[in-house]
């Protein structure tokens, strides 16, 4: 059973609606991040599972609870701010004690759990400073230590490395997955960057406009995209218009097409295309309107006379120079089974 | 890095012109100084020097005034009662004032103006009008209040309202109500919501987190309102003339009656160089006070 379920959470500030249905499941000790850009209401649904957010309908369980109608002060659920929301008034002990001051726990008792969860994000040595003394990443930890001294069922972190300079992120991000790993804490990122929600996630919850797109492994999201959106919003993708016949894809006759005749998308990694000069045969053809070497591959926009260029990554051999603009060139996709082929029409390609 | 940055040599005119360093200050100050600090000097040196038949004797500096003033029992006194009632006043201002600036802070649009504007009007009044309005509700058998309880039956005997320290102490605090109010709604207003959040996300109730995390975190503007209206009240003559009465003082009215009154400069001189600084000595107590309570704001300055 799911350790934390949304259940069709829904709401709407005024008229706009900034949750539509969203149902999500996360098994126990796992990872899952809600990916999606900014105003698609992936922290609004992070909120809502804290309990500052109240839906306008649905159900929020943790742990076989229904906690939807209780109040943030009352779920076992962590929370790590965007910007940390560290208590400037109180040193980092203070911060990291506060949750069990509020629960009248000794002060022995208290010393000691604090100690162990300073040690655990090792910043023992910064007992005694005040937030504003210290670094972002440091920040960071503190926050973290303040949420898991409660030992939550759940941890919830909104854009924890949005704060911290490019540098520190991947290092911390790696930190982060390590330790949440050792605690085993059910944890839920929110994050509008996919090469984070690749890093950290054993499931990546893709959003647009108040919606869950899709829900899987990332590595799944990534080859086999459900929608358009999706397939554009993980890694970089080509999505073609393309025209089906006899379970066929008229461009790419090695594209297999469950779906009957009629007008389809199909999305293209750029690494999985390969360019040919201008031989008959299948593909896409069109002609180089720019080249970027960049030593071990070359980056090629072509021009297929759709409203994007068809984008190709192609590996480069040594002395190898890139095709001159203006060249004619064919593009067919190197493994075919990859193409992923959505009954969806592309809106320009 | 900074050694690479080229160096700008700038003439005393471009600092001027671009407003470097303390020029921009420099009218401010010169006003300050011509018209506040000098004939502030000019007055207080009036209990410093022997005055002969309205003209100042040549040459003489005496401290003799001044340490007559220190050995007369009633200066303490009424330094005392300066003291105490200046020090309630801000004690009861801040407790009007917190749920006022609180209110202001909770509220939108429409309503956020509407307090804003009851917070400010007051002093679009002066204060000897506030003072008087005091007089016409709390004064004698005739007062507003004393009529109001009387026909509501909860008294038989008009109180005894007006010339009493009460009646100092209620008109100093409304008086003097917004200075504790505007620090506060600006400290309020601007406040990072998130940290409650924190707090309640922690476990604790939202009034826990009032009193843990809102509360701290306006300390500075807590001391601030604190420190304004304790100078004010402290130093304040027109409220404990009008609604003390007569026969009430404090080191302020007399200071007031010493140089108006009776006259006599030198004494009035001697006693508001006292009461100048000990208000100073009792702010700068508090200023202390409220720094050492939010030493984290230091950190985060």
């Amino acid at each position: 059973m799911s350790h934390i379920r949304l259940e069709d959470i829904e709401k709407s500030f005024g008229s706009v609606r900034v949750l539509d249905r969203c149902t999500l499941a996360v098994e126990k000790g796992t990872v899952a991040t809600l990916l999606g850009p900014s105003g698609c209401g992936k922290t609004t649904l992070l909120r809502a599972l804290a309990g500052f957010v109240d839906p306008d309908a649905g159900r929020v369980v943790v742990g076989g609870k229904d906690i939807t109608d209780l109040p943030p002060n009352r779920r076992q659920v962590g929370y790590v701010f965007q910007s940390y929301a560290l208590f400037p008034h109180l040193d980092v002990a203070g911060n990291v004690a506060y949750g069990l001051k509020v629960r009248r726990m000794g002060r022995a008792e208290i010393e000691t759990r604090v100690r162990r969860a300073l040690d655990l994000v090792s910043l023992s040595a910064f007992a005694d400073r005040y937030p504003a003394r210290l670094s972002g990443g440091q920040q960071q930890r503190v926050a973290i230590a303040r949420a898991m001294v409660l030992e939550p069922e759940v941890l919830l972190l909104d854009e924890p490395f949005n704060a911290l300079d490019a540098q520190l992120r991947l290092s911390m991000q790696v930190e982060l997955r390590k330790l949440i790993g050792r605690l085993g804490v059910t944890s839920i990122f929110v994050t509008h960057d996919q090469q984070e929600a690749m890093t950290l996630s054993d499931r990546v919850a893709v959003m647009r406009a108040g919606r869950i797109e899709q829900f899987g492994p990332p590595l799944e999201i990534y080859d086999r995209p459900r929608t358009a959106y999706v397939a554009s919003f993980i890694g970089r993708a080509n999505v073609l218009r393309a025209r089906g016949r006899g379970g066929r894809i008229e461009q790419v006759p090695e594209i297999a097409l469950q779906s009957p005749d009629g007008d389809v998308s199909v999305v293209v990694r750029p690494e999985n295309l390969a360019l040919w000069d201008d031989a008959p045969g299948p593909g896409w053809r069109g002609r180089v309107a720019f080249a970027s070497p960049q030593g071990a591959q070359i980056e090629y926009e072509i021009d297929i006379g759709a409203a994007d260029p068809l984008r190709v990554l192609v590996p480069r051999k040594v002395g190898e120079a890139p095709r001159a603009a203006g060249a004619a060139v064919r593009a067919v996709p190197v493994d075919p089974a990859a193409c992923v082929v959505l009954a969806e029409a592309a809106d320009g390609g | 890095m900074a050694a690479d940055a080229p160096k700008h040599r700038t003439s005393g005119w471009r600092r001027i012109l671009h407003g470097r360093g303390i020029w921009p200050a420099v009218p401010a100050l010169v006003f300050l100084f011509v018209f506040l600090v000098l004939p502030m000097a000019t007055l207080l040196a009036f209990g410093f020097v022997t005055i002969d038949r309205g003209r100042v004797v040549d040459g003489t500096f005496t401290l003799e005034n001044l340490w007559k003033a220190l050995n007369d029992d009633l200066v303490w006194r009424l330094m005392w009662r300066s003291f105490w009632v200046a020090a309630l006043s801000s004690v009861f201002t801040l407790f009007l004032a917190y749920p006022v600036a609180y209110l202001f802070a909770e509220s939108r649009g429409l309503w956020r103006a509407l307090v804003l504007v009851a917070v400010v009007s007051p002093l679009l009044t002066s204060a000897l009008v506030r003072a008087y309005a005091w007089l016409v509700i709390l004064g004698g058998r005739r007062g507003i209040l004393n009529q109001t309880l009387i026909s509501l039956g909860v008294v038989d005997q008009p109180l005894r309202l007006l010339n009493t320290d009460w009646a100092v102490l209620i008109g100093m605090t409304q008086i003097h109500l917004p200075f504790m109010i505007l620090p506060l709604l600006a400290v309020l207003a601007e406040r990072d919501r998130r940290l409650e959040e924190a707090s309640l996300n922690l476990g604790a109730s939202r009034t826990g987190t009032f009193f843990r995390v809102v509360v701290p975190m306006s300390v500075p503007a807590i001391f601030a309102g604190l420190a304004l209206v304790f100078a004010v009240s402290y130093t304040n003559f027109i409220v404990p003339q009008l609604l003390g009465g007569g026969a009430y003082a404090t080191l302020a009215v007399q200071v007031y009656e010493q140089t108006i009154v009776v006259l006599d400069w030198t004494r009035g001189a001697v006693l508001a160089t006292i009461l100048l600084s000990t208000c100073f000595a009792f702010v700068l107590a508090i200023v202390a006070a409220g720094n050492r309570l939010a030493r984290w704001n230091e950190a985060a300055a």
